[in-house]
């Protein structure tokens, strides 16, 4: 692997990511969403005082913050139990960028000339991948602090300790970079075998039901969010996952493979 | 210098191309010519290290393709079908992208990228993006991308494409140029009058090779040069016949019809002024002497329509 290659692939698709200001939206989007929701929640509750037939209802969840007062414990509960979708931005969009890169590539046919070159297949698809990824991991990181930051600021300086818990840091620095990973590298697999990018995301979508099924769950089952050990049993998941993902893209986009399957 | 030797290439059950074998040497221009589907771009992408051949053989500068395929891509420049360029980039940024991944940087590049946006008429726009270019202009920016690291082999596929009849002549002038500087160069092409004003030699394949030749060569299709003798004057062609009878250079002569001739040579363009002399000297008072020659396009739908029907005919048997 020549890191010069890899370097002149990632550039140029940094290039084409900015001036591509649809796609651009879709990596600041959907992390600035995931995040408003619960702040916004955060500043209501801190707006009005939670009656006592409220406090009620979310009993069962404000039990997972028993030392502090039941509002910053509503708020509490809310500002970790959405941060399970912050595992959706690391899905979704590298895919949505990985499948624009390839198919884009494919029907302008610009990949030939790159695969004439001498560069390795290997050397493509890597620079390609952190291309892909690294606005996803970056944009997460981003939204990651400020969240924390801005819910401290808002309500209580607790709330950010509740967002910067061992759990998160651990998950923000293991878990989202491999769920990145594993989203762009499903996304060129998927991308190499079909020619519309609408189809390579439906396929590539399936990766975000698993997460929104953990959230529901995680929801419905009372957890505030997921421990130590779910995280690190996600890492093990993921990281399998990418394994296999790997060993079916080595055969998926080789040279001949990609000009046999031109548009 | 490209050698390829008995090149076969299956895709499934279809044979893209089979026993092909032809060599093109260093400053030479060889053409492909052939039908849509004849097998030029799979054996331009064998030749150029981009696919492996089902069978066969072939070496590029003495680097096998299949396990030298990397090495072959280093010192290969290739104009693809399509210009296949990056919208979103500038042409500039288009070529330093290109550059870096043929290893170039630097000064280097930079150098190389001014040249070549020159040579290809383009400087004025290297500072725009390429989505916004007409064909024509894509074209030249594709150009100066396969030339752009100095490839000691060049594969051109319609190199003239959706270019403007001046812009095409440059093209044909700076290729005529690479010729000279020792590089071999192969041009795939549907455009006839191109070719044999480009092309040192010609294939003409379709899934294998018919034949190859050069334009004269092949305009003759295996015969003898005939010239023709336009006669206007009181003996004639008939009286003249044996005269040429005794000229052993002259390989056969009939008339045309009751004012002209046709003679059969072998090297025209030196023998045909001995002929004129000798029939001047006989007292015929000629009024024009041309070379009667198939054109290419005959030659090359004869030859492609002779390979349909023999296909159609072993299809059927």
């Amino acid at each position: 692997m020549r890191p010069g290659y890899v370097w002149a692939i990632f550039v140029k698709e940094w290039r084409d990511l900015i001036s591509n200001r649809l796609l651009l939206g879709a990596v600041v989007l959907p992390a600035v969403i995931f995040a408003a929701i619960p702040t916004g929640l955060v500043a209501i509750i801190q707006a009005n005082d939670l009656d006592a037939s409220q406090l009620g209802q979310i009993e069962q969840y404000i039990n997972d913050f028993p030392d502090v007062p039941a509002k910053l414990a509503a708020q509490g509960f809310i500002v970790t139990n959405f941060m399970a979708y912050f595992l959706l931005i690391p899905a979704m969009v590298p895919m949505a960028i990985a499948t624009q890169s390839v198919i884009g590539e494919k029907l302008a046919r610009s990949l030939e000339p790159q695969l004439a070159t001498p560069m390795e297949v290997g050397e493509l698809l890597a620079g390609k991948t952190l291309a892909a990824a690294l606005p996803a991991l970056v944009a997460t990181w981003i939204v990651f602090v400020a969240y924390g930051l801005l819910n401290g600021a808002i309500a209580d300086p607790r709330l950010t300790r509740f967002v910067f818990s061992d759990v998160w840091l651990t998950a923000m620095l293991t878990l989202v970079p491999l769920i990145c990973l594993f989203s762009v590298l499903l996304g060129i697999v998927v991308s190499s075998r079909v020619n519309d990018p609408r189809t390579a995301q439906q396929i590539g979508g399936f990766v975000v039901i698993p997460i929104i099924a953990l959230a529901v769950a995680q929801f419905f089952g009372g957890q505030a969010t997921f421990s130590l050990q779910q995280v690190l049993v996600g890492d093990l998941v993921v990281a399998g996952l990418i394994g296999a993902t790997l060993a079916i893209g080595s055969w998926a986009f080789d040279r001949e493979s990609i000009l046999s399957r031109l548009a | 210098m490209i050698v390829v030797e008995g090149l076969r290439r299956d895709f499934g059950r279809v044979t893209a191309v089979h026993d092909l074998s032809f060599s093109v040497a260093d400053g030479e221009i060889f053409g492909l010519l052939g039908p849509n589907g004849a097998g030029k771009t799979t054996t331009v992408r064998m030749l150029a290290g981009l696919i492996r051949p089902t069978d066969g053989s072939a070496t590029v500068n003495g680097h096998a393709i299949g396990s030298g395929s990397q090495r072959i891509r280093a010192f290969t420049g290739i104009l693809t079908e399509s210009p296949g360029l990056h919208d979103k980039l500038t042409a500039r940024q288009n070529l330093e992208f290109y550059g870096r991944l043929y290893g170039m940087h630097g000064r280097r590049l930079h150098d190389a990228v001014q040249r070549y946006l020159g040579v290809v008429g383009m400087d004025e726009h290297a500072d725009r993006r390429v989505g916004g270019f007409s064909k024509g202009m894509r074209q030249k920016v594709a150009i100066a991308r396969a030339l752009l690291h100095e490839p000691e082999v060049i594969y051109l596929d319609e190199p003239t494409s959706g270019l403007d009849p001046s812009a095409a002549k440059t093209v044909r002038d700076f290729v005529a140029t690479l010729r000279e500087l020792g590089r071999s160069i192969v041009v795939c092409t549907h455009n006839l009058d191109e070719a044999e004003r480009l092309c040192d030699r010609i294939a003409i394949m379709n899934g294998t090779l018919l034949r190859v030749g050069t334009p004269a060569a092949l305009r003759r299709h295996g015969r003898n040069a005939t010239v023709r003798v336009e006669l206007n004057g009181a003996r004639g062609p008939e009286w003249f016949l044996e005269v040429l009878a005794r000229l052993p250079w002259v390989l056969g002569a009939q008339p045309r019809d009751d004012r002209s001739l046709l003679v059969e040579l072998s090297e025209p363009h030196v023998e045909t002024p001995d002929l004129v002399a000798a029939l001047v000297g006989a007292g015929a008072r000629i009024t024009g002497v041309r070379e009667e020659a198939a054109t290419l396009e005959e030659v090359y739908l004869r030859l492609v329509g002779e390979a349909g029907e023999r296909d159609a005919t072993g299809a059927a048997a």
